[in-house]
């Protein structure tokens, strides 16, 4: 147990991303990660299937991104920051993703927000 | 000899850098954002600094997992704006304090802080979101920036007390840089915020507050909490306030805050703070 996150396990819809997770996820998040490159964007936006298999990923992970599957993804191991980088490919936006994380829809997430007129 | 002259904390949500590309200083649910900036900018504008040393996380932008450095300093003649993903922005590169970068690493591992070393790895938005509210880029930037990142995404990452001894030992090593150069030093991140999550949209603006007067006048009370300490409070990303901390520790003990904005619209709050020594910001006072 890492000393510095004792007792964060009691928060509840918060996951830690960490070495372990990191290694375990390491092909698709390099898959995500690698998608802020456009040589790699075209070929994701032509096939997405086809370019889950051409990094090796595993049906479950495939899975995971053609279903859009944000909280299932944070659960296994991919950081937000990597989420980001499919996001900005497909045109959504990381409100969109909070209120797909939180199971509201957009417009009551907003009614949440002290500003909405800013989203 | 070099010497630091002051610190700015404020927040690097990537949207800043979108409302500003929009120009949006005149739309009511921003004003207040780009308002927050104006005492810190004219603060730089009048200071001139030669350097900019950051404290600022990359969001996997330039660095992958396979190798992640806890701490790492920028030592190259200029840095680029990273492509996140939906095209880079206009921005012209930001050229390097290299002497000093070099220097640092060699002070920074002979005091015992073991700091990775970086070049061609492009600034995201940890850096490029706020830099542009704070600094005049056309046609150049007027400073020189001395980027140190610090791993705020990838467990384990650095306590608070370690990024505060890492800016003592960053103190340490600009005071004893010979030529006269003037630093300002500036922490990122925060403040109270979750993107992950069935908790993602977390805020906790009395905790926030909380922790903008400590950071001026106890924060040793921030030194001791643990980074599940500050997750509960502040959200999982909110715990990127540890950069604030590296700040903290490269000014003085005693600092006197001459600014602090807040703002939360939507997701994080906008955060800027400033702040001198509590005795330079005397004798500034007693000059007038």
């Amino acid at each position: 147990m890492n000393p510095q996150l004792e007792g964060v396990e009691k928060l509840k819809g918060t996951y830690p991303f960490d070495v372990r997770k990191s290694y375990k996820a390491r092909k698709l998040n390099r898959f995500l990660w690698n998608l802020r490159l456009p040589e790699y964007r075209a070929p994701f936006v032509a096939d997405e299937a086809a370019a889950c298999d051409a990094a090796g990923l595993s049906d479950y992970e495939k899975n995971l991104v053609l279903k859009r599957d944000w909280l299932a993804m944070i659960k296994y191991g991919v950081p937000m920051f990597l989420i980001e980088k499919i996001a900005r490919v497909l045109k959504i936006t990381n409100m969109q993703i909070y209120a797909i994380f939180r199971g509201e829809s957009y417009e009551d997430f907003l009614k949440t927000r002290r500003v909405p007129s800013a989203a | 000899m070099a010497r630091i002259i002051g610190g700015i904390g404020t927040s690097h949500v990537p949207t800043i850098g979108v409302a500003y590309d929009k120009k949006k200083d005149n739309d009511p649910a921003w004003a207040p954002m780009f308002k927050g900036y104006v005492p810190a900018a004219r603060w730089l504008a009048e200071k001139k600094p030669d350097v900019v040393v950051i404290f600022f996380n990359d969001h996997a932008s330039s660095f992958f997992f396979d190798l992640y450095p806890t701490f790492a300093v920028g030592v190259a003649e200029e840095f680029e704006v990273a492509d996140e993903g939906a095209g880079k922005r206009p921005f012209p590169p930001i050229k390097g304090s290299f002497e000093l970068a070099a220097h640092l690493a060699e002070q920074l591992v002979n005091d015992e802080f073991d700091i990775a070393t970086f070049y061609d790895h492009p600034l995201d938005h940890g850096v490029f979101s706020p830099l542009p509210l704070l600094l005049p880029h056309e046609p150049q930037w007027p400073a020189a920036l001395l980027p140190i990142m610090v791993n705020v995404i990838q467990h384990p990452m650095p306590s608070a007390r370690r990024c505060y001894k890492l800016g003592q030992a960053v103190k340490r090593a600009i005071e004893s840089y010979p030529e006269d150069l003037t630093v300002a030093i500036v922490g990122t991140g925060g403040l109270s915020h979750q993107v992950h999550g069935e908790r993602a949209g977390f805020n906790n603006e009395e905790w926030d507050q909380e922790f903008l007067d400590l950071f001026v006048d106890d924060p040793e009370r921030i030194l001791n909490m643990k980074l599940a300490d500050l997750v509960r409070l502040g959200g999982a990303e909110g715990a990127e306030i540890i950069m604030w901390m590296a700040m903290r520790g490269a000014l003085p003990e005693r600092i006197r805050c001459l600014h602090r904005s807040y703002y939360l619209a939507t997701s994080t709050p906008f955060a800027v703070a400033l702040y001198e020594g509590a005795d330079e910001a005397a004798k500034a006072v007693a000059a007038e």
